[in-house]
């Protein structure tokens, strides 16, 4: 099978362009791993900083890898005091049953199992209605030093403490819901969770006796 | 359309994309950006830009390429020069300007089904000179964020009270919350395409009028 010089002509462009496109995005993607990593890390850190209660260590430093089944592991980042001693832990919880999808919770929990903060790090709920959950101080404070105990974990239209809001009901039912979860899911691991802490601690130590 | 080498009017052809054959107001084209991000004026300015920024790029590169593609596969090498183009887009908001990112997410990789800057590669770039067509997407784009810019202004005064984050109205103002959700943006829409259509019908009308006395002083002369 021979082609004609138009058809060569027809292949040898899209080859070219196809070529230099993808050149094209492989070095702009080499250029901005770098700035997006940090920027990922930038944000996260801003938001661990809201949720976690005064501390002395680098809780993006510390992070470790909590097993939540044989594939799955929770990323927890605790917050030291001077000491070394945790203080508070904070992970992300996933709600699945927002307005319009996934709610991703960002939790901070004390030790001694109070919520020391939330921040919601993403969603796409309804802009001026479901994105109180952002926008609205207020209301994420209200989370602020409830327990599993202290707090009826619904929203007040299901008879329980928290606000929803005008128009918007879903959302903030899934939120509590979610940090109410991770209350439990704190209450159940708090022990494990204490000694993956001092197994990396330990770990750690080990690394700096290498020369 | 004027053929290859007469270099157009610079003021007619940025006129003509930015108000009289404006992507929204004229073509009604890049409807799906247009009612998904401008909930807010912020939002949709700047997805205004990052759209202008592709139309640039796109008007740029396909004008000086328009000689060597052959017309039998002139849509498939667009279509890849702007698909890459906008991936260049995504991922420098994504590194620069990470919390924008997080709010437009889905709508910037849709910039590339967005018709209006394949329209203007097809129609525009791909028989004129490469000024012309820059200035052809300038006026396109700036048009298209001005659309953008205005319904997402309407729908944040309208539905919140607030504009670019700032309380206009005060806290007493009770959000028409029509105005946030989709339908909002649509009713919204009508109301700025018949204002549109209105000076547009003034222009056109003051354009006769002129017309017209010239002919009289014309008629009178003979």
């Amino acid at each position: 099978m021979s082609f004609d010089k138009a058809q060569q002509k027809i292949a040898l462009t899209l080859f070219v362009v196809g070529l230099v496109s993808a050149t094209l995005l492989a070095l702009v993607d080499k250029w901005t791993a770098g700035p997006i990593a940090e920027a990922q890390r930038q944000a996260l850190h801003q938001s661990l900083l809201q949720v976690l209660p005064e501390h002395a260590n680098d809780p993006l430093q510390d992070m470790f890898l909590f097993p939540m089944s044989k594939q799955e592991s929770l990323k927890v980042f605790p917050a030291k005091d001077k000491k070394g001693d945790v203080v508070a832990y904070a992970w992300q919880q996933v709600a699945p049953d927002g307005y319009s999808g996934t709610i991703k919770v960002l939790m901070g929990v004390r030790v001694s199992g109070e919520v020391a903060a939330i921040r919601v790090v993403f969603h796409k709920e309804t802009p001026g209605l479901g994105d109180g959950i952002v926008k609205n101080t207020a209301w994420l404070n209200s989370f602020i030093d409830k327990t599993l105990s202290n707090a009826k974990w619904l929203v007040k239209k299901d008879g329980g403490d928290f606000d929803q809001f005008t128009g918007a009901t879903i959302t903030p039912r899934a939120v509590v819901k979610a940090v109410h979860q991770g209350l439990i899911f704190y209450k159940n691991n708090q022990v494990d969770m204490l000694k993956r802490v001092y197994a990396e601690a330990l770990n750690k130590d080990k690394e700096g006796d290498k020369p | 359309m004027p053929s290859n080498n007469d270099s157009l009017n610079k003021q007619e052809i940025f006129q003509d994309g930015f108000w009289f054959n404006n992507a929204i107001f004229a073509q009604l084209l890049g409807m799906c950006p247009l009612l998904g991000v401008t909930t807010t004026a912020e939002n949709g300015f700047w997805m205004g830009l990052a759209t202008l920024a592709v139309l640039l790029c796109s008007n740029l590169i396909v004008s000086l390429v328009r000689g060597f593609i052959p017309d039998e596969v002139r849509i498939p090498a667009y279509i890849v020069i702007i698909a890459s183009l906008v991936t260049v887009v995504e991922l420098a908001m994504n590194a620069w300007m990470h919390d924008m990112y997080l709010i437009l997410g889905l709508f910037i990789p849709l910039i590339v089904v967005n018709c209006a800057i394949l329209g203007r590669a097809e129609a525009f770039a791909s028989k004129n000179n490469v000024v012309d067509s820059v200035v052809d997407a300038l006026g396109m784009g700036l048009g298209f964020t001005f659309a953008l810019l205005l319904l997402g202004g309407v729908r944040e005064l309208l539905g919140q009270g607030e504009l670019f984050g700032f309380d206009v109205f005060g806290a007493s103002y009770p959000d028409v919350l029509l105005f946030i959700l989709p339908p909002g943006a649509f009713i919204a829409l009508g109301f700025i395409l018949a204002g549109v259509n209105l000076v547009n019908m003034k222009l056109q009308a003051k354009k006769d009028a002129v017309i017209i006395v010239e002919k009289q002083a014309g008629s009178e002369s003979v």
